[in-house]
């Protein structure tokens, strides 16, 4: 099936851009299970259990929102960051905290129809309301800590017809274009493109910044606009009938218990220790 | 989904074994399922590394040798593994789970309305749909996830999951078309290697990671490096090592890093923190070499010795060597 959307108008974007003068930036945050906290799924919905469990922004994404605040710092002027979320309601108060960090505002994608999307459903889904937003970059996590699939960032780029630069180090926005330093599977690539265009960006781009007590205290009144699938226009299912994998079990792996403990009084003890044991596997 | 594609990511023609990790799993499955296993071969050196395909069970190995490839990031490999997947027609699609494997699986799980499972570490054919395993939640549960007959299936693949085993009639090279009229957008305007032609981390048998207890980058090419070689394997780092600059990013293990499943890991002066834990937990045999006898990693260390690595790991290398010496 092709995309039958109507692919963004990047003209009408960079024609907006130029007659404003500023940079609208929008950063995609999952609010995911604290990932320290045990993981329970509910073995009748086979869905991870959400309530009751605290939740974090996804570690990945701070990292995104600290690159596009960075990025706001450096560009200045009425740049913005807007914090987009696909999520349940009763979650969305979770993003304070990425206000808190310095993002403008929210916006939350939340509908009951959304339950039990996949990973092509909720790219879906969440490229339908990122269309709704106008934006000259749009700043993605490489990775969720709960599902993990990595392929949002690029699924979003296919159907919002955007150039797609992922794990970037380095940025910098020069006019209509987009420079970009990103860490490889082997090593760093520079790569441009044009705005507006879909970024990831890599854990070398800086440590996400701690909210200061003016941020906690601004964030309050910052507005967290929820968005359901009325508002959209889409062309196929989501949620679980939009979904094209069924899970069908799920287990905990086996138990990796503690193993032997040797104290070694010196290296030649520990490290024959070491052998023996290696020997003994026929790991040597 | 009958037919199987074997995404071969390589750089001029070099490759990783994951390449043939993959096109020997999609002849396997294809077989299963009745129908037959391709692989794509894109960019500069394509020839080189088909020719090796060759031998592997497969039915038609696509190939264009277009240097776009290099040039533009991921955009031709995207349009080009979307026109072999519409010859092939609805089927499973194997991509490594790299960086590079995951950027492409997510565009093209969208270009093609496809189904997705990501991480996979093993394949089962059932009644027509592909059941794939993997792990999730950082390894703490296992899922067993259904793609169905009527899609494209896209799977990105954990290297050194699936056995490398040559065999079949000898598969027939097909030049690939290039599509027209596609735009590419992202130009690559410089590509630098880093570690060349070391063994990748995430396909090496043995890994040795060193953790902050090295206080350094020195002990990473003092230490760990001579051991790693003595037992044929690669160097690793946790994230507080990677984080104080002496080990590139690229060998960072754990959450935010590599995943990695070697049949023996080393942990040096690596405390255990979850986040490390989640990416080498499904380590074959794991040894942990570490002063403080209460750190986390002996909970689920194979072995934990108690002492100081820069007098054990030296000894250790020491005795590997000799007893490769003594063998040969
Ligand atoms: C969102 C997030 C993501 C993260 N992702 C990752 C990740 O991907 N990978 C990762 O590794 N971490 C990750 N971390 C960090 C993780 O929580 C730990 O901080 C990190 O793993 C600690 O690294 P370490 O074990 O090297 O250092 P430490 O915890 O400081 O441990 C050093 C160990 O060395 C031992 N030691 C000291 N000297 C010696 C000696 N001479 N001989 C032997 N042993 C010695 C000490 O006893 C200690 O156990 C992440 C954290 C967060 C919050
Ligand atoms: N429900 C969601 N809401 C907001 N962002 C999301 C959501 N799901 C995925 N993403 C983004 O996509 C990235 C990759 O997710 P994934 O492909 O699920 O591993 C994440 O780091 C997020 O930035």
């Amino acid at each position: 099936m092709e995309n039958h959307q109507e692919p963004i108008a990047l003209s009408s974007f960079l024609i907006e851009r130029r007659s404003l003068y500023y940079v609208k930036i929008v950063v995609t945050i999952k609010l995911v299970p604290n990932p320290n906290a045990e993981k329970q799924i509910d073995p009748q919905t086979k869905r991870l259990v959400r309530t009751g469990v605290e939740t974090v922004l996804n570690p990945y994404d701070a990292y995104a929102l600290e690159a596009a605040l960075q990025l706001k710092e450096r560009a200045g002027g009425d740049t913005t960051v807007t914090i987009f979320s696909m999520a349940p309601d009763s979650l969305k108060e979770g993003l304070r905290k990425a206000l808190a960090m310095g993002a403008d505002d929210a916006v939350v994608l939340s509908d009951e129809a959304l339950e039990g999307s996949d990973v092509s459903a909720t790219a879906y889904a969440m490229a339908a309301a990122l269309r709704t937003l106008k934006f000259d970059l749009l700043v993605v996590g490489g990775l969720t800590d709960d599902s993990s699939t990595g392929a949002v960032p690029g699924a979003l780029a296919e159907h919002l017809r955007l150039p797609c630069i992922t794990n970037a180090r380095k940025v910098e926005i020069k006019g209509d274009a987009i420079e970009v330093e990103r860490e490889t599977d082997s090593g760093y690539q520079t790569v441009r493109g044009p705005l507006p265009a879909l970024l990831t960006t890599a854990l070398t781009f800086g440590e996400p910044r701690y909210a200061s007590l003016k941020g906690i205290m601004g964030a309050k009144k910052k507005s967290i606009a929820t968005i359901s699938l009325r508002d959209l226009s889409l062309d196929r299912p989501v949620g679980t009938a939009g979904s094209k994998t069924e899970l069908r079990s799920f287990a905990p792996p086996p138990v990796r218990g503690k193993g032997k403990v040797v104290e070694a009084s010196d290296g030649l003890s520990g490290a024959q220790a070491i052998f023996d044991f290696l020997a003994e596997k026929r790991l040597v | 989904m009958k037919n199987v594609i074997a995404y071969a990511e390589h750089r001029h023609g070099e490759t990783r074994k994951v390449t043939f990790e993959l096109a020997s799993e999609a002849g396997k499955i294809a077989a299963a399922l009745g129908g037959k296993a391709h692989a794509v071969v894109l960019g500069p050196g394509s020839e080189r590394l088909a020719e090796q395909l060759k031998t592997y069970p497969l039915d038609t190995i696509f190939l264009n040798d277009d240097a776009d490839v290099e040039a533009f990031l991921l955009d031709p490999i995207v349009d080009y593994l979307e026109a072999a997947a519409r010859i092939a027609g609805p089927s499973l699609i194997l991509i490594p789970n790299t960086l590079s494997g995951r950027d492409v699986a997510g565009r093209l799980m969208a270009r093609l309305d496809a189904g997705m499972v990501a991480d996979v570490v093993e394949l089962k054919p059932d009644q027509g749909a592909v059941v794939c395993t993997s792990p999730k939640l950082g390894g703490a549960l296992i899922t067993q996830c259904a793609l169905r007959p009527a899609d494209y299936g896209i799977v990105t693949v954990r290297p050194n999951a699936f056995a490398v085993q040559a065999g079949g009639a000898g598969a027939r090279l097909e030049p690939l078309a290039k599509s027209v009229g596609k735009s590419y957008r992202a130009a690559i305007e410089s590509d630098v290697e880093e570690g060349a032609g070391e063994l990748a981390l995430e396909e090496a048998p043995v890994v040795v990671a060193g953790g902050r207890g090295l206080g350094g980058p020195e002990p990473f090419d003092t230490l760990l490096k001579p051991l790693a070689r003595a037992l044929g394997g690669a160097v690793g780092a946790s994230r507080a090592a990677a984080d104080a600059g002496w080990v590139p990013y690229n060998l960072q293990i754990g959450q935010t890093g590599k995943t990695v499943t070697p049949t023996l890991y080393i942990a040096v002066g690596i405390s255990g923190a979850i986040q490390h834990k989640v990416g080498m937990r499904a380590s074959g045999t794991i040894v942990a070499i570490n002063k403080d006898a209460a750190s986390p990693i002996g909970e689920f260390s194979d072995l934990l010795v108690v002492g100081d690595a820069f007098r054990i790991v030296p000894e250790l290398t020491k005795l590997v060597e000799t007893s490769k010496g003594s063998l040969s």
